[in-house]
């Protein structure tokens, strides 16, 4: 390390080293870039990777370093020119086509002769694992909340331009700065949903209007037909500990005990643990009593509004948001070009078109407004503050809280 | 070979300078290294990764410190690991000797009363393989489906217990066991059974004396071989089992996907490796005794 060369001495609140420290490797890691990506390639290189940031002092990367001081990192790519190339990674069939064809008929980016290339992951573990393994060519990535506060705490993510993202004044307030990126530099949300449940009123007549009533009437209806719970460890055990008004990113042994027995004391009533056939089978009336995403909700609603047996409920009290984002890995060959990518989303008419495609809310008042009254109405689709406000996003703690949850969850389902 | 390496040494007396020659077929030692560079590149070398990421010590999210940590054998034997590697091998036990109840009689069908059909029956049994086993599976369940004619009008309602994924594991694994025991009574010289009944054998006792006893590796040649994969089942437990019944595979692959807990996962997939090596040998030991008696 250049400790000699780029010693600053900062006077901060404690709480904010980690940043400082994570700015500093930062340009580190920047400056470092060719060498990382050639030594990434080989099996291990995860390991050769953190030795290789340790030990390379030089600045010389092509686009004429980016930083002598931690501080000036932030504008690292000022004045840097547009790059001609936009390698994505994301969820499929995530955005509308136009999207893509309209940002690649910018003025900037016509003139460049922009291409973009987009690859598909189908979930947060397969992103991370890619990026783990050392994939590097990647501009553009879309991770889930819990996924962007691990990659923040990895130092995987670039700091954002802020310079290069005028759009950004368009969004929300309230969502600039959530739990999982409390300073609001690594991220910018795309879209964001929540978790809900929902019932066949034909069936289940008592009201029910909280996650922890949805879990007591699981035992009660589950012989009258199929129940389900959404799958994986930060499902099942972060939504049971909410039911119990408990932290969802709780570290303590104490709560895990207690959300370990609430969740055995109504397995019988849990006929399945499944996040993916859930809607066709609901569609398909076959599931009396199950949670689900929103998004899903809303379709099984509608595929179901010829019988209309099926309730939809957003819970009072406490249950889960959560959030899709734009970020810009820490090693992406082309900066510039993503933050105009990001840019772009943030505008608002984009942001319509977006949200008539995939149908989840940006948070963004000015798009909003400008949807048809039967999507901009319905509260499954733009759920209201008042609901939102008690929610809470599920995050990967740590890894030993990652792998209570998942004991919880080996334990439940073999129960 | 004897013979073949005496030959060169007769005809090399009349003339001398003649190089010596062996008549048995010679390729060189290294026309095997582009295989054997195959199997340790791509065999041996996820292997020796599963090893190291067992005894690493998980750091922080996706990162590793290599070392030897034996500490994730010792969770293996937890008493929540332990019912469900004791729930695996009972399941893939149960889902064995119902392939044998159900492969058994049908190979011998096939075996001893057709002749003009006999390739088209066991093109019948074979014809599911080709189709992908993620769609096999898949199509069980509309089958299983309590909406299903089966629950409906039968009152067979089993989707999403363990029943239904017995049911996955011997129809996903049936023509694995009967093409080994079709193999081993078609060799079966049904002379026998006739002698034994003309001696004054009953028909069962002629079967178990003499069918059983020669047809006997081949069965335990087919037990294993679907014994083994049932054992490291993922698709049927996830699929039919709607997370009621998991196996070990499932359980592996939380590891690594929810926990990203990457020692803890290869730790559980070598236990179950070594649990599997006993059954292994066992078929070895009764491959070469096959090999032995020719049945």
């Amino acid at each position: 390390m250049n400790k000699d060369q780029d010693q600053l001495n900062i006077l901060a609140p404690r709480q904010m080293k980690p940043k400082f420290d994570y700015q500093h490797r930062e340009a580190q890691r920047a400056a470092g870039r060719p060498l990382n990506r050639r030594q990434a390639l080989g099996l291990g290189g995860m390991a050769l990777v953190a030795a290789a940031c340790g030990s390379t002092t030089t600045t010389t990367s092509g686009g004429g370093g980016p930083a002598s001081s931690s501080s000036s990192s932030a504008n690292a790519l000022a004045g840097k020119p547009l790059e001609n190339h936009l390698e994505i990674y994301n969820w499929s069939q995530y955005d509308d086509p136009s999207t893509y064809a309209k940002f690649k008929k910018l003025p900037a980016e016509a003139s460049v002769g922009m291409t973009v290339h987009e690859t598909y992951y189908s979930s947060n573990d397969e992103l991370l694992a890619k990026l783990h393994a050392g994939g590097t060519s990647y501009d553009i990535i879309v991770p889930s909340q819990n996924a962007v506060a691990e990659l923040i705490q990895e130092n995987s993510l670039l700091r954002l331009d802020k310079a290069l993202l005028p759009n950004l004044k368009y969004l929300d307030p309230l969502f600039l700065t959530p739990s999982y990126d409390p300073t609001g530099d690594y991220h910018v949300i795309k879209d964001f949903g929540i978790t809900m449940f929902f019932f066949n009123n034909k069936i289940v007549t008592e009201p029910l209007s909280t996650m922890h009533d949805f879990y007591m009437a699981l035992p009660k209806y589950v012989s009258h037909g199929r129940t389900n719970l959404l799958d994986g460890a930060e499902e099942v055990v972060p939504l049971a500990l909410m039911a119990l008004a408990i932290d969802p990113n709780t570290t303590s042994q104490s709560d895990f005990s207690t959300v370990k027995s609430f969740l055995l004391s109504i397995r019988k009533g849990v006929t399945t643990i499944d996040s993916s056939a859930y809607i066709n089978d609901a569609i398909a009336g076959k599931i009396i009593l199950s949670q689900g995403w929103n998004g899903d909700v809303r379709r099984i609603v509608q595929g179901r509004a010829k019988q209309g047996d099926i309730t939809a409920i957003i819970p009072h009290e406490a249950s889960e948001i959560w959030a899709d984002n734009w970020c810009i890995p820490a090693a992406a060959p082309h900066p510039v070009a993503a933050h105009a990518w990001i840019n772009w989303l943030l505008t608002p008419s984009t942001a319509v078109t977006e949200m008539n495609y995939h149908n989840y809310k940006i948070p963004m008042p000015s798009a909003l407004s400008q949807l048809s009254p039967s999507l901009r109405n319905d509260p499954m689709f733009n759920v209201p503050h008042s609901y939102t406000d008690n929610y809470h996003y599920i995050l990967n703690v740590s890894p030993q809280v990652v792998e209570a949850r998942t004991t919880i969850y080996s334990e439940f389902k073999a129960a | 070979m004897a013979v073949a390496e005496k030959t060169p040494e007769v005809a090399a007396v009349p003339v001398a300078t003649r190089r010596r020659r062996s008549f048995r077929p010679r390729y060189p030692a290294w026309l095997t290294a582009p295989s054997l560079l195959y199997y340790v590149v791509f065999f041996l070398g996820p292997m020796a990764i599963l090893v190291a990421f067992s005894l690493a010590t998980q750091q922080g999210f996706g990162s590793l410190r290599y070392g030897f940590d034996t500490s994730q054998y010792g969770l293996v034997g937890t008493s929540l690991y332990l019912t469900i590697f004791e729930r695996t091998l009972l399941m893939a036990s149960v889902g064995t000797v119902l392939t044998i109840a159900v492969g058994y009689p049908v190979a011998y069908w096939m075996a001893r009363y057709l002749s003009t059909y006999k390739m088209l029956a066991l093109l019948i049994i074979v014809v599911p393989f080709w189709t992908s086993f993620l769609i096999r599976t898949y199509a069980l369940k509309i089958i299983l489906d309590p909406h299903g004619y089966l629950a409906q009008d039968l009152g067979i309602n089993v989707l999403y217990t363990k029943y239904a994924v017995a049911v996955g594991l011997v129809y996903d694994y049936l023509p694995l066991f009967i093409l080994p025991v079709f193999a081993s009574l078609e060799r079966m010289d049904w002379n026998l059974i006739e002698a034994a009944t003309d001696l004054g054998a009953r028909p069962f006792t002629a079967f178990r004396e003499i069918t059983l006893r020669l047809t006997l590796p081949g069965v335990v040649t087919g037990a294993l071989l679907v014994f083994i994969p049932m054992t490291g089942e993922y698709i049927i437990p996830n699929i039919l089992g709607g997370g009621n019944y998991e196996f070990v595979g499932n359980v592996i692959g939380d590891q690594f996907n929810e926990a990203q807990n990457q020692p803890f996962g290869s730790a559980l997939s070598i236990a179950l490796m070594a649990a599997l090596s006993v059954f292994v040998i066992v078929y070895i030991l009764f491959a070469t005794k096959e090999e032995q008696f020719g049945a």
